[in-house]
């Protein structure tokens, strides 16, 4: 033990330099793997703001009833359900289309909003085709009637106006209760819009399907490939940047401990003069590997995690949750590529002569 | 039975043959110096005796055992339980003290005893010395660090090859001086190496090796 902590203690830079070497290769290792975990998570918050990925229907004329969107919502990978009431509306005699929905459930879900984001009930938003047609500014108050209900119709404060490039342009959006009390449809919905995690779409629709046996189920496939593409292209592009790290990594930290092996060719040589076996010479040298793999693997990952906040900070505006295994992963990189990588030079130094390394030759 | 026995031994390189047929025999407890011009295979025949080097043909006998087919680490599992070297560089580990340096034998062998390591500095002289590093030693105490590093063990064999061939003639005296004064209180055997014919003198046979085969042998006065 006092040969090892010797070794070490009295050579520190050498050390270090192997160290160093381990760090740079277990921080870029770290980031990467920690990037291609957190990366998923956060860019999977961020495609959220593309909506729903899958629509729960009945035929027209038909209705779900509201419990479907918390039944939906419980179900595994579904990351969230919102039910939506179509229904026709009268206003100033003249019919327009309406949307009933959660306005806090999807609030800041690529809406493009001018004015306000209403906030109670009797509040709505208004599709911004109707802005200029019906001439209605922010603020002002308006009265919807159901169409076919024989209800007095309520009067609404118009709270902003919207663009979503669809239907909604050309419709009122009211919240649910607001749209089921002049329609006195309540407690039906048109649909449910549903949230599936990317890569799991076919399980979610084939839940859904096995449960409800009266409804139709539609995946919106563009959005829901293209999601799950962007990820898997991402997550292959960061495997391969990764493999390519940790090969050059090895390579680096490999000649580091080459050079600093072959430094040491004479202590070899000395120890097989002085009756040393190969398997213990290899070991002397394999528990210094380890010691310069865990320097390096610990500092790589505090280094790396550093690397990922700032990335993440920068990126998303806010940190990413690391794993404990990567800590495990990063630190068992930096042990395994410390080891392997000065295998070769000590066996390489170990087929030497030694009368000949002891020689000078 | 001799301590050492070498059958028709022959080292072959790839360049030139180091060793031609060489018979020998060592009784336990000998001094015997081996001296030669360079090229001459005496480097070669102690390496050889020693397990560092291999035969091309020919066997080795040391205390018994034929060490010629011997694996490397079976070899090297031998040489410390019975063989202890001498070199012309010192070959300390730079990181280690003289005491460590010494220990270092001992823990190949069995286990390191730092107070038996001491003692055995005390012994070559270099009780004051025992926490220096080699670069702070000079190059007669750095050769003594090295004869208490081969002795620990209390070898029956004590291979030396040029062990004063960088040193100058005071010091060279003094570690003959301690290797004979070791040698009378041990009675391990001594095979030395050198081409300094005052180094020669000190010892009790003299074989004289050329172009790889012993020219002549001769038993001198033990000084």
């Amino acid at each position: 033990m006092v040969f090892f902590k010797k070794s070490i203690s009295e050579r520190k830079g050498r050390v270090a330099i192997a160290s160093f070497a381990v760090v740079l290769a277990v921080t870029a290792i770290t980031g990467l793997l920690g990037i291609t975990v957190g990366i998923r998570e956060k860019l999977g918050t961020e495609l959220r703001a593309y909506g729903a990925n899958i629509v729960v229907y009945t035929e027209a004329g038909a209705y779900l009833t509201e419990d479907f969107g918390a039944r939906i919502s419980a179900m595994s990978n579904v990351e969230e359900a919102t039910s939506q009431l179509m229904a026709n509306v009268v206003f100033e005699n003249m019919s327009f289309e309406s949307v009933g929905l959660d306005f806090q459930q999807i609030k800041g879900r690529g809406w493009r909003l001018s004015g306000n984001w209403p906030k109670e009930q009797g509040e709505i938003l208004v599709g911004i085709n109707l802005k200029s047609a019906l001439k209605l500014e922010a603020g002002k108050r308006i009265k919807l009637v159901g169409q076919g209900n024989s209800g007095p119709g309520k009067e609404f404060l118009v709270a902003g106006f919207v663009e979503m490039g669809g239907n909604e342009d050309n419709a009122f959006i009211l919240s649910l209760p607001d749209l089921w009390s002049i329609t006195g449809l309540a407690p039906k919905v048109s649909a449910v819009l549903v949230r599936g995690m990317p890569g799991a779409l076919d399980a979610v629709v084939a839940n859904i399907k096995r449960d409800f046996k009266d409804v139709s189920v539609k995946t919106m496939r563009q959005v829901a490939v293209a999601e799950d593409l962007l990820l898997q292209k991402i997550q292959l592009l960061l495997a391969l940047i990764t493999i390519v790290v940790l090969f050059s990594a090895s390579v680096s930290v490999a000649s580091t401990m080459g050079a600093t092996v072959l430094e040491r060719r004479k202590e070899i040589g000395l120890m097989k003069a002085i009756g040393a076996t190969k398997k213990e010479i290899g070991l002397f040298y394999k528990v210094e590997a380890v010691f310069i793999g865990l320097c390096g693997g610990i500092g790589g990952f505090i280094i790396g995690f550093a690397v990922i906040q700032a990335v993440s900070k920068g990126a998303f505006n806010s940190f990413v949750n690391i794993p404990f295994y990567i800590f495990g992963a990063a630190v068992s990189i930096g042990v395994a590529v410390s080891v392997f990588s000065s295998l070769i030079p000590v066996r390489g130094a170990l087929k030497y002569n030694s009368a000949a390394i002891l020689r000078g030759d | 039975m001799a301590f050492i026995k070498l059958d028709s031994a022959s080292k072959i390189y790839e360049t030139a043959q180091a060793l031609r047929g060489v018979d020998l025999e060592v009784e336990q407890g000998q001094w015997l110096n081996i001296v030669g011009p360079s090229g001459s295979g005496k480097s070669t025949l102690l390496n050889v005796i020693g397990g560092l080097d291999s035969l091309s043909s020919g066997n080795v006998v040391i205390d018994g055992a034929e060490i010629t087919g011997l694996s490397e680490d079976a070899m090297a599992v031998f040489r410390r339980e019975r063989i202890g070297f001498v070199f012309q560089q010192a070959h300390l580990i730079p990181y280690l003290n003289a005491v460590e340096n010494v220990m270092l034998s001992q823990y190949f062998h069995s286990m390191s005893d730092e107070d038996e390591a001491i003692e055995a500095l005390k012994r070559v002289g270099l009780g004051h010395r025992l926490t220096h590093r080699p670069s702070q030693l000079s190059g007669g105490e750095q050769q003594r660090v090295c004869i208490a590093r081969a002795l620990i063990n209390s070898p029956k064999l004590l291979l030396a090859d040029e062990p004063t061939g960088n040193l100058d003639r005071e010091n060279t005296r003094i570690i003959l001086e301690l290797l004979k004064k070791l040698h009378q209180e041990e009675h391990f055997t001594i095979i030395l190496v050198t081409h300094d014919p005052f180094v020669s003198q000190w010892g009790q046979r003299i074989i004289t090796m050329e172009d790889g085969k012993i020219k002549c042998d001769e038993f001198i006065c033990y000084l």
